[in-house]
């Protein structure tokens, strides 16, 4: 009964982390692993978004559903989502989700008392719970704006208007709603193999191989102002673009390089949002693809699965 | 040598702004020329997007008005002269309101908000005498009327308002006036077009005979008159004659009894004569040879008057020749001999059109049009009302006076009466409908409600043109494309379907004149040397060494030397001497020199060229640019002028300064100014298809986005925005000069070009849902809802009472105050109640409106209204207005809105007229992704350009691209690429490589469901993306039960009283066909109209069921003996009841089945 065994142990190298960003390779697993963990980061990972506004008093131009529209969509610092609950299955609260383990309550209060116009920023949030709260990102440029670099605008107020409001966050997937998406990117690409076949390269002349190093759009080859040689100055810039073999083909000299994809390698580019530092995004991304594996196998084990899967539960209870 | 650290800095420094010196400027084409292209915001400047209509209308409120009040300036008493009224003068005040006896100053805003007509009095000074001896009395500012004033006319109060005054009256500031406010709604005056008046125009009718007409239009009197040619004989056809009338007899009338005389005057040439001679023999055979046999000739053909008899019985024919014919020809001291050159040179070139085709005038060449504008129509109007006004006046005075006895002193100032003017004014431009007797007008439509869907469909309606035919005409010739309509009308902007190509808009740049004095012009015409047809002999009117001149369709006479005269002319044209609209045009055809100063044509402006040499210099360009100069300026300098179409044929026009040649006139200021403002949106015009460009005309009014900046204080009846509207990545110079940057409608969607889970089909375009999420194409739907107050007749009046915490409808009515009314922010659902109305049940018997009687609660019945909305989006309360309406009723409004975002169905399209809707929504982890990261927001199916073969389009998406990676916004202007408003592909793509794109804009994907590569490269990039109107929430419809129409017992028709869905006649064929009887059966009767019958098998008719007997009963038997029960439609049933009461009797032969 035991079949061929396809485990394979993926490595993961980090190549730069930044709290939000960060590059790595992933190697020894094919596009399936890659691309589930690319879609689990985008929307499977929890973090923390507004969800439910109540408005006291808008005067503002825009309308309540535009403010709350926003409020949403500003990104909250979301390190407490993993442990959270979804207010759907929060016992601690009959379904409302208004409890502290399941959500999180902000206040807001600006009303404009003078002529010049009042920014409302994600600053005026105030937040119950001090870990959970809007992203900063003044901090990271601080030298460029130091004027009282102020967070997200919400709205703007003129005199006399005004807005008080409460909301409560809650923790979300990507899936419902892609303000609970802790990703801005996520992307990776197959890591390019360049051979540059030297003998053909040496029968240009030095304006052939400058030329043909510019036909890249991107920095790919360049030449060692040394000994005119051509080398590959960084096949990662290489976007799979043709344009390099398409000039070697118009120069009369196919083969002058030979590109491939490793199908076993990517390199994975990720910044965050803000909400879960770059690398936690990683992390809690190859944990719940790991739940969601263990969801399948389990119910791999049960009379459910035959009537959710058909034939292909019982494959892969490896029938 | 010692170089320091910073000035190594300053020097690295330096060098490297020396490289990165930016490309695309370096790539730019060297202008050799002249750059124009700031003139024509200079000139929109000045102009502003409407001011056609705002000149006519300042026309008319400075000059006509006061022209229609001198020409009937007079009422008197029929026999006594002493007794009279006289008009010395009229003036439009500021726009009021009459209150109680006090006046308040009104704005537009608050004339929307309140359903009241911003209209202006009109004030007259007169001069009266009442017959007695109290001598000669004076008023001053007696108000005849109230005029609606036209929005940034020289009469309102926003005229010459900078950009803050105007918000503070609560106005946009880049709302472009032009239209009125009646009632509240703002009505625009679309500009009529028409054929020219007072020309000759030579045709033929619907048989072939050539015929010339001339359609009159003088201050006193409009009339049509036309000679034509039928079988081989002229005759003349006008209004005040019964049967036509040979013309040589009419010609005899007007004295001219020589026969010869008249074949001179038209020319020696025999074969004129040749055509002319059985005209001739047929005035010899019906025995006219002299004036007075010829008038009486004439007099039996005068039209028999329908109402009365008149009086004097001679002389008709003589004055319907002096003033009904060619009514424009002015007569002086009984000279009829004008009119008789006249009719000679109209013979002359029928005669001419007989032997040479080429000379018909083309009707739909835009020379031979004009455009009416609002002032002109708005000055029939009032003329005929101020008319009818003092005509009443008069029977009134003849009436008081004509009694012996009278009660109060007779005051004739008294008479003059405002309400006739107010009311004739507001009714016409709110319905639209011009009924002017006097001047047998009778047209419809011609006043329409502003379209407030979008900013740019504002101003694309008031610049659009109604026709002069009605729409069903199948003709293709008015709908073509004139080649003479260039820079005048658009060629792009044309609706589809029946009024295709009827339906025109101005160009950018075009104007439409006014009416300029015309004795100064006549008075320099004889001076330099018009010689006066009165003192030449008949002979000598086409000698062949002059040419005729002719002033706005008058005959001034000949000259000798016409280019010299023009030349002169147009030497003191542009030397500000006379008015910059007189068109001096020499037609070396006719041998005619055509002067005009006419209004309503169109002109465009034009460099003037000598020699082929631009007169505009670089320093001119630089003088405009430092403000130094202006429009006018150049206008005033003689270097540039307006020439209209007419004119335009004596020009040799280059389209760029370096396609001068020798002979070259005049240099187009810039070539996109042909097309009109709402094509000016599209980009690469000149890339895409010619239709493409038109449908995107119609759709970009359908577009969603921001009306203008006080749109959130409007209180329009439906209003779509955008939540998110931006500013197109790829811009065009009619962009920036219409605002629409400001007020976009639209969003830069980041398109892939590529097929994708097969819901793309048939233009469909999937979206991505993360986009959507994060407010992409969401929008505003705001909507009105009107709630009256009513008084009534007897002193009652409606109530709005607290509503009722607990009962039955307390679920109703949550959303109700403590006042009746629904408050703002409140979510209002289907069945709600938004105010809580009683009316009383009794509105007719008892007490009367002054007093307000006090009713007990019984006495009233609940006149509650209730919201009438579809489920499946949430709308709330936006806002509630309080006002007074036009009969002093509460009048309240409610704003309520729903915010949507897009869903499968809701339709979407590009600038190029690619509409698609939405097929389905896709998960972002779905969507294919590059390796930079960039995942698009919808995709586009790559079939819908081989067909479309929008290339500007594919332009756009490069242009954007390039635009987003570089920091800077592209243009697209039509034409643009010699002139440097039109970014060039190469130029595009060197920015696009540069930035680490591919140059053809296509992109590596990766699968996002998969996570392989896709086996193509993707073209990608943004698009700009207008939201339509058109969403599934407002037309989904389905149902199960539901009303029935009354008679048939059908089911109802249409969404809105939520109908049935019917299975058709070509439904019911192909069921049919299949033989699904019983389906048949089923949809045809069972579903719809059932119905149970007495059939009494004896005599075949139906009877009825008697409660009584238990049984059915044939009435016409008179028992129940043979009946049998059927069922059929009630609709046949009812055809049967209805043929019996023709007195047919259908009868029913029943068998076993």
């Amino acid at each position: 009964m035991e079949g061929v065994s396809y485990q394979r142990f993926p490595k993961i190298k980090i190549r730069e982390v930044k709290d939000d960003y960060m590059k790595f390779e992933l190697r020894e697993t094919d596009a399936s692993i890659a691309n589930a963990l690319r879609r689990v980061m985008i929307s499977e990972v929890p973090t923390i978004a507004i969800d439910l506004v109540e408005i006291e008093v808008n005067s503002s131009v825009l309308n309540d559903e535009f403010i709350a529209h926003r409020l949403g969509l500003v990104p909250l610092i979301s390190e407490r989502a993993m442990a959270m609950r979804f207010s759907r299955d929060c016992d601690a609260c009959d379904g409302d989700g208004q409890c502290e383990y399941c959500s999180v309550e902000f206040h807001l209060r600006a009303k404009c008392i003078n002529d010049t116009t009042l920014d409302v920023t994600s600053k005026d949030l105030y937040s119950s719970d001090h870990t959970v709260v809007p992203v900063d990102f003044s901090d990271a440029s601080s030298t460029i704006d130091n004027t009282e670099s102020r967070g997200i605008i919400i709205v703007k107020l003129r005199r006399g208007q005004e807005l008080i409001l409460r909301a409560i966050a809650r923790k979300g997937i990507g899936k419902d709603h892609a303000k609970w998406s802790p990703a801005a990117t996520v992307t990776f690409m197959y890591e390019p193999e360049i051979y540059i076949n030297e003998e053909l390269m040496e029968t240009l002349t030095m304006e052939e191989k400058q030329e043909f190093v510019d036909s890249s759009p991107t920095k790919v080859f360049d030449i060692n102002p040394r000994n005119g040689q051509v080398y590959v100055h960084n096949a990662e810039n290489y976007a799979y673009d043709d344009e390099v073999l398409k000039k070697a083909e118009a120069m009369g000299k196919p083969g002058l390089v030979e590109i491939h994809a490793k199908e076993d390698s990517f390199i994975f580019t990720v910044e965050t949002t803000g909400g879960i530092k770059a690398s936690q995004l990683l992390i809690n991304a190859i944990e719940i693809l790991k739940q969601k594996l263990d969801a399948v196998r389990l119910s791999a084990d049960t009379v459910e699965a035959d009537e959710q899967f058909g034939e292909l539960g019982a494959h892969m209870r490896g029938g | 040598m010692v170089v320091r650290e910073d000035d190594a800095d300053l020097f690295n420094g330096l060098h490297e702004t020396g490289l990165n010196i930016d490309k695309q400027a370096l790539a730019a084409p060297v202008k050799k020329a002249v750059d124009k292209f700031k003139l024509v915001p200079e000139f929109l400047k000045v102009r502003g997007l409407v001011k056609q209509h705002l000149d006519s209308f300042n026309f008319f409120v400075r000059t006509g008005i006061k022209k229609i009040v001198q020409a009937n300036n007079l009422i008197t008493h029929s026999r006594d002269q002493n007794i009279y009224l006289r008009y010395k003068d009229v003036r439009i005040g500021q726009p009021s309101m009459m209150g109680d006896s006090v006046s308040d100053l009104l704005n537009p805003q608050k004339c929307r908000l309140s359903d009241i007509t911003y209209a202006a009095p009109i004030y007259v000074n007169i001069e009266y005498s009442n017959g007695g001896n109290e001598g000669i009395q004076r008023k001053r500012d007696v108000i005849i009327g109230r005029l609606p004033i036209m929005l940034k006319s020289c009469c309102c109060v926003l005229y010459g308002r900078d950009e803050e005054e105007l918000a503070r009256y609560g106005e946009c500031p880049l709302d472009p006036g032009g239209y009125f406010v009646v009632k509240g709604t703002e009505k625009v005056i679309l500009m009529q077009e028409q054929l020219s008046k007072n020309r000759i125009i030579i045709d033929t009718d619907q048989k072939g005979c050539v015929q010339a007409s001339v359609t009159s239009s003088s201050e006193a009197r409009k009339s049509k008159t036309v000679i034509r040619i039928e079988k081989e004989k002229i005759y003349l056809h006008l209004n005040g004659f019964a049967s036509k009338v040979p013309i040589m007899i009419v010609l005899k009338a007007m004295g001219m009894e020589s026969d010869q005389e008249v074949v001179q005057m038209i020319g020696r040439d025999p074969r004129y004569s040749e055509l002319l001679l059985p005209s001739i023999e047929d005035s010899v055979k019906e025995g006219v040879h002299t004036q007075s046999q010829a008038l009486e000739f004439l007099e039996r053909k005068v039209q028999k008057s329908q109402f009365y008899t008149p009086v004097v019985k001679e002389g008709r024919a003589l004055k319907i020749l002096q003033e009904t014919f060619l009514a424009n020809v002015p007569v002086h001291e009984n000279n009829l001999r004008p009119k008789c050159i006249y009719v000679a040179v109209m013979l002359r070139r029928m005669i001419e059109a007989i032997l040479n085709k080429d000379t018909l005038d083309d009707k739909d060449y835009v020379g031979n049009k004009r455009v009416e504008l609002s002032g002109q129509l708005l000055a029939l109007l009032f003329e005929d009302l101020f008319k009818t006004m003092n005509e009443m006046a008069h029977q009134k005075i003849e009436v008081l006076l004509s009694k012996t006895a009278r009660t109060s002193r007779f005051d004739i100032s008294q008479h003059i009466k405002n309400d006739c003017i107010t009311n004739g004014l507001e009714r016409a431009l709110s319905t639209g409908n011009w009924d002017i007797k006097r001047f047998r007008m009778n047209r419809k439509g011609m006043s329409q409600v502003l379209g407030r869907l979008s900013y740019i469909g504002t101003v694309g309606h008031m610049t659009r043109i109604a026709p002069q035919f009605e729409k069903s005409r199948k003709v293709s010739g008015p709908r073509a494309l004139q080649p003479s309509q260039w820079g005048m009308l658009c060629p792009c902007d044309t609706p589809e379907g029946e009024a295709c190509g009827l339906v025109k808009n101005l160009a950018l740049m075009a104007h439409v004149t006014t009416d300029e004095d015309e004795r100064p012009l006549i008075a320099l015409c004889y001076a330099l040397g018009v010689e006066d047809l009165e003192l030449l002999s008949a002979e000598e009117l086409h000698m062949p060494d002059s040419y005729l001149v002719i002033f706005n369709g008058l005959i001034l006479g000949k000259h000798r030397m016409p280019q010299t005269f023009a030349n002169l002319m147009r030497k003191l044209r542009r030397a500000g001497k006379i008015g910059e609209f007189v068109s001096i045009f020499v037609n070396e055809k006719q041998r005619c020199v055509y002067l005009a100063s006419d209004g309503s044509r169109v002109c465009r402006p034009l460099v003037i060229a000598d020699k082929g040499v631009s007169r505009i210099k670089e320093h001119h360009m630089k003088e405009l640019r430092d403000g130094v100069r202006n429009f006018q300026s150049f206008l005033k300098e003689g270097l540039i002028e307006y020439l209209d179409v007419n004119e335009e044929n004596n020009a040799l026009i280059a389209l760029y300064e370096e396609d001068a040649r020798e002979e070259t006139t005049h240099i187009e200021i810039e070539p996109f100014t042909i097309l009109g403002v709402i094509a000016g949106l599209i980009p690469y015009p000149h890339h895409n298809q010619s239709p493409r460009n038109t449908y995107q005309c119609a759709m970009g009014k359908q577009a969603m986005g921001n009306i203008a900046f006080n749109q959130l204080s409007r209180f329009d009846s439906l209003i779509y925005l955008l939540v998110y509207p931006q500013r197109p990545l790829l811009t065009t110079r009619t962009i920036e000069l219409v605002s629409y940057d400001k007020l976009g409608a639209g969003q830069n969607a980041s398109v892939a070009v590529m097929s994708y889970s097969g819901y793309d089909i048939e233009d469909a375009i999937v979206m991505n849902k993360s986009s959507l999420d994060r407010g992409f194409g969401r929008c505003i739907v705001m909507k009105k809802l009107v709630a009256i107050n009513q008084k009534y007749a007897n002193g009652t009046s409606d109530r709005i009472i607290r509503p009722q915490r607990d009962g039955h409808d307390a679920e109703q009515t949550q959303i109700l105050d403590d006042d009746g009314l629904a408050s703002p922010g409140e979510i209002i659902r289907p069945r709600d109640i938004y105010i809580n109305k009683q009316s009383p049940i009794d509105t007719k018997s008892g007490g009367n409106a002054g007093n307000t009687v006090k009713l007990k609660d019984s006495q009233y019945k609940s006149s509650k209204q209730t919201y009438k909305g579809t489920e499946g989006d949430t709308t709330v309360v936006d806002r509630v207005a309080l006002c007074t309406d036009k009969n002093s009723n509460l009048c309240i409004k409610y704003m309520i809105r729903s915010t949507r975002r897009p869903e499968v169905g809701d339709k979407f399209s590009s600038r190029h007229g690619q509409k698609g809707v939405c097929g389905t929504i896709v998960q972002q982890e779905d969507f294919p992704f590059s390796e930079r990261g960039v995942c698009p927001d919808l995709i586009m199916n790559p079939h819908g350009f081989p067909s479309r073969m929008t290339v500007g389009k594919m332009i756009e998406l490069l242009g954007s691209k390039a635009g987003v990676s570089c920091g800077r916004f592209h243009y697209g202007s039509a034409f643009g690429e010699p002139s440097g408003h039109a970014d060039k592909v190469e130029t595009i793509s060197e920015t696009l490589v540069k930035h680490g794109f591919s140059y053809n804009g296509k992109d590596f994907l990766y699968s996002g469901i998969t996570g392989e590569p896709l086996q193509a490269y993707i073209f990608m990039g943004p698009i700009y993306y207008q939201k339509l109107k058109h969403m599934v929430l407002d037309k989904m419809h389905a149902r199960g039960n539901g009303p029935r129409v009354m008679m048939t017992r059908q089911p109802t028709e249409g969404r809105s009283k939520n109908g049935g869905l019917r299975v058709g006649e070509m439904e019911r064929d192909c069921l049919i066909a299949y033989g699904a009887s019983m389906l048949i059966h089923e949809r045809l009767m069972l579903s719809s109209d059932p119905f149970e019958v007495q059939v009494c098998r004896k005599c075949g008719l139906m009877g009825y069921y008697s409660e009584k007997l238990k049984a059915g009963i044939c009435s016409m038997c008179k028992n129940g003996e043979n009946i049998s029960t059927m069922k059929m439609p009630y609709a046949c049933k009812l055809l049967f009841q209805e043929l019996q009461s023709m007195n047919i009797v259908p009868r029913l032969k029943l068998t076993d089945a």
